[in-house]
């Protein structure tokens, strides 16, 4: 096999698998490099996406299946990186050596730690759990935290995000539709209960995101309160007080709720601070790596042969994070193509 | 010894005679203004401390050592006290022996002024004086003494690594000038007295310089210009001493007295302010010391440039450089004299005008006293400890776990303590939060305020009227707990635990030990580079009113990494404010006295 052809993906996420799929369809021969034991990385403990309710299994097989074939390296990470003229010369963990003409990086975010907001006691309370958690209740209806018959549950959005002070300045993008969803979900599975949503300001910018914000509000009835969350107690039945401005009426407002959900944002990998320096690939203020060009070549990076693809740059949605992976594949193509 | 001239004057007097008699109007002008600037209560306070002798003598004591001994900056660096001291005890030395002359050979010269700095000018030696040569032996020993602090300080200028400083202020054009003539005074001293050491007489160092220059210079001609550049040189000092950092030696003579008068700065300008702004020698310590340093572009907003801009009038930069500042203290605490930067600070905060004033009367205290219980011991979380529940939960517990009965002063939210209105200034507001939490605290029946945050701590103990009651943070009292082993706390020796000091319980109260003794039960108590007193602020303070947090950001790492000295497991801390601020950044765990206390009993 020629070296010419080979093509590391790094990072097994829905951006890693699209573009691994999309070089083998080029006529490339990818490997694909992930740090965990499976991919599918964030999606894979998901329970359904926005916005049309979709199982995550149904965007999970079909990118699995369309793999086989390629290389796959599971609880692998990337040690060094070399570059000669011709190509990258990568060590990899467990001793592998990978010899290719071009990289794409596709190592994704990471989830905000919601015990460093310590004033939403998660970690501390019963009663708080993580949008991650929730999904993963979804998915296996285990977790301690949440009670059986709640009969009021919130929803802070922007934990972590858009937060100076905990040291993320962007916003994250799909937390915003991601706790509507979530309050739709749980209202559908405890109807008596009252669910509210504290939010600094709604984004909802993709398609169909107002229509499930209009359906959240009409005939669901969840309570969206301006304002965020100053601060949360536990009270002396294991319940949790939320205390925050409603800055609509300009008033405070306390509730007692039996189950207060995080919207832990997107934040940056710290894994790409490693790779950006062996690669000398620049990071963007916020820590996330920097495109070449933010209109016209966002999956470009500076360096010649080095892509990039998904969340690696920026938060994203998963339809966006696909067509950058296949953006990038094509750009795989025609860099190599035109040094023929 | 008997007089050369049948006049006691010669013209070259004349530039020193003016350089002094400017200096003393000035400086008289200046005394009086600032006592007419004082309120009557403060001046009735100053001047009667002058006359009460233990205040008297205490006043003689520091100007003698810090003014003239400079004892606080040999303990900081031995370089940097042995180069002042020299300087300015010598210096002392040479005026009083020159007195001392006066008075044994010529009492009847003793009103001249000049008479005892050009005494060697004006006299010659006979066979009496040769035998008490003591005098001139000292004379020359003490012009060594200076000589030798004169080329430390020329050593300074080029490296001042040596002395212990990083970074130093740039001169201004005045205290160049001053300086240059300073050091240029006392090889013109040597050098005149030597020129005449034949005619009135001399000792170790000016008689052999005398012997060396006569085998060249074949006449006296030379000694007139000398005498006149010596005169000069001391003219020039005098004259630009008030516009200069000089101006710190006769202002810290009135600073001492009026600090342990015990005034307070109470306008940012006028009376004891002026005399500590006065009073900064521009040495530039605070530079190093202070927490924003970290940062290049903050450099210039240290106490030094504040009292610059001070005496410059500049307003805007007055303004910015006091909303900036942390308010951390280490720049008081770093001072070899003592300038307090963060209450400058304060007094110019509080001279703000706002468009909105709170007020609080229609706050009910009755409501908050409705909910106390009746137990000897009042907690009082505060708003830091809401907003880090992790530690309050481990205060109640820790009390729990002691058999402590207490009730909680805030359980649902409480008035706040007043020190955030305090750090901005707003004197008026924090007082009507002092009266109201008073009487709730005075109605509750307790014999203990317990705090858990040292900004609350710092006014409860400093500003509130209790009447008996103890006021205590929760690192002492839970420290006593576990001494009288209500606590049981259990030790573990493979543990790393570096501590702390949060600016408002350390420099703020004076609490060093004993939270260090509460961390010793509980494991191995490592040090940060930097501690105790000299420990850097955590970044998160709430002096600053202006400060963004991406700009503290850097504070913030500088400071964990001071902490990282000793390689510990943990930090340790005793504030929430602290706590939370490391916890973003740091990647060892931080946690709270009382949840390491609590995890370990």
């Amino acid at each position: 096999m020629e070296n010419k052809d080979q093509i590391l993906v790094i990072g097994g996420g829905v951006a890693g698998m699209e573009a691994a799929r999309q070089l083998k369809s080029l006529g490339f021969k990818p490997i694909l490099v992930e740090k965990g034991p499976a991919l599918g990385g964030h999606v894979a403990s998901w329970n359904r996406l926005f916005p049309d309710m979709t199982p995550v299994r149904k965007v999970l097989d079909p990118l699995t299946s369309s793999l086989e074939g390629v290389e796959v390296l599971l609880d692998t990470t990337v040690e060094s990186v070399s570059r000669s003229q011709r190509e990258y010369t990568v060590v990899l963990t467990r001793g592998r050596v990978i010899k290719c003409p071009a990289i794409i990086i596709a190592t994704g975010f990471k989830l905000f730690e919601a015990r460093k907001k310590e004033e939403y006691g998660y970690g501390i309370y019963d009663r708080v759990i993580t949008n991650k958690d929730l999904e993963n209740w979804f998915n296996t209806g285990e977790d301690g935290r949440v009670p059986d018959r709640p009969s009021a549950v919130g929803f802070v959005h922007c934990v972590g995000s858009r937060d100076i002070k905990a040291g993320n300045q962007q916003c994250s993008k799909v937390c915003c539709i991601t706790a509507i969803k979530q309050a739709i979900e749980v209202k559908e599975r405890f109807p008596q209960a009252e669910v509210y949503c504290f939010y600094m300001d709604l984004r909802l910018f993709g398609k169909k995101y107002e229509d499930f914000y209009i359906n959240a509000q009409r005939d669901c009835g969840i309570h969206f309160i301006r304002g965020r969350v100053s601060e949360v107690a536990e009270l002396i039945d294991g319940r949790v007080q939320v205390k925050a401005e409603d800055t609509l009426s300009g008033r405070p407002v306390k509730v007692k709720l039996d189950l207060l959900v995080l919207m832990s944002g997107i934040v940056c990998n710290p894994a790409n601070n490693h790779l950006a320096s062996e690669l000398s690939v620049p990071l963007d203020e916020d820590g996330f790596l920097r495109s070449r060009d933010n209109i016209f070549s966002v999956t470009e990076s500076d360096r010649p042969g080095v892509f990039f693809a998904g969340t690696c740059t920026g938060p994203k949605t998963i339809p966006e994070t696909l067509s950058e992976a296949r953006g990038a594949a094509l750009g795989v193509y025609n860099y190599l193509k035109g040094k023929k | 010894m008997i007089e050369r001239m049948s006049f006691p004057f010669h013209p070259f007097v004349l530039p020193f005679l003016i350089g002094m008699s400017f200096v003393l109007i000035y400086c008289l002008y200046g005394i009086v203004k600032i006592l007419v600037q004082l309120t009557r209560d403060e001046r009735r306070r100053f001047l009667l401390s002058l006359i009460k002798p233990s205040t008297a003598w205490k006043n003689i004591k520091d100007i003698f050592l810090n003014c003239l001994l400079h004892v606080k900056l040999w303990k900081r660096n031995r370089m940097l006290g042995f180069m002042h001291s020299s300087i300015a005890f010598g210096w002392f030395m040479i005026i009083v022996l020159g007195h001392v002359e006066v008075m044994l050979f010529l009492p009847d010269r003793v009103h001249l002024l000049y008479y005892p700095i050009f005494f060697n000018f004006f006299v010659a030696e006979t066979e009496s004086t040769i035998g008490g040569a003591v005098l001139f032996f000292l004379m020359d020993f003490f012009l060594l003494v200076i000589l030798t602090g004169i080329v430390l300080a020329m050593v300074k200028r080029v490296r001042s690594r040596i002395f212990g400083m990083r970074r130093t202020t740039r001169a201004s054009f005045l205290d160049t000038v001053g300086l240059y003539s300073l050091w240029a005074i006392f090889p013109l001293r040597l050098l005149s007295e030597s020129f005449t050491a034949h005619i009135s007489g001399g000792s170790f160092l000016t008689v052999p310089m005398n012997w060396i220059f006569r085998q060249f210079l074949g006449n006296d001609l030379y000694y007139l210009p000398t005498w006149w550049a010596y005169s000069i040189a001391l003219g020039i000092f005098m004259a630009v001493l008030p516009f200069t950092r000089y101006m710190h030696i006769p202002a810290e003579m009135m600073l001492i007295p009026m600090r342990n008068a015990g005034l307070r700065i109470m306008h940012p300008r006028k009376g004891f302010a002026r005399v500590q702004v006065l009073s900064c020698p521009g040495c530039g310590v605070c530079i190093d010391a202070c927490p924003m340093s970290a940062r290049k572009e903050n450099l210039k907003d240290c106490t030094v440039y504040l009292n610059r801009q001070i005496r410059r009038g500049n307003e805007p930069r007055i303004e910015e450089i006091s909303d900036k500042c942390l308010l951390c203290g280490k720049c008081t605490e770093v001072c070899q004299v003592g300038v307090d930067g963060p209450a400058l600070r304060l007094a110019q905060r509080s001279m703000r005008k706002y468009g909105i004033n709170q007020h609080y009367n229609i706050i009910d205290p009755e409501g908050y006293i409705g909910a106390l219980g009746s137990a000897k011991v009042l907690y009082f979380a505060g708003c830091m400890t809401h907003l880090t529940p992790g530690i309050k939960k481990s205060v109640l517990s820790v009390l729990d776990k002691a058999g402590v009965r207490y009730s909680v002063m805030d359980p649902d939210g409480g008035l706040c303590c007043g020190r955030p209105m305090m750090m901005a200034g707003r004197w008026e507001q924090t007082r009507e939060l002092i009266r109201l939490n008073t009487s709730i605290i005075k109605a509750s029946g307790c014999d203990t305020l317990l705090l858990s945050c040292p900004i609350c701590y710092r006014i409860f103990a400093q500003k509130y009227r209790l009447d008996g009651i103890r006021v205590v943070h929760h690192s002492v009292f839970f420290n006593e707990l576990s001494r009288q082993g209500r606590l049981a706390v259990k030790r573990d020796p493979e543990l790393r635990l570096a501590y702390h000091d949060p600016c408002e319980l350390g420099r703020g109260c004076g609490i060093y030990d004993e939270p260090r003794e509460a961390v010793s039960a509980a494991g191995v108590l490592v040090e940060g580079e930097k501690n105790r007193e000299e420990s850097i602020c955590c970044g998160g303070s709430l002096g600053s009113i202006t400060l963004s947090y991406e700009k503290r950001r850097d504070i913030t790492l500088k400071s964990l990494m001071n902490m990282k000295a000793g390689s510990p497991d943990a930090i340790i801390t005793a504030c929430p404010l602290c706590s939370s601020t490391f916890g973003h950044y740091s990647d060892i765990p931080v946690k709270d006295i009382a949840e390491l206390l609590d995890s370990k009993s």
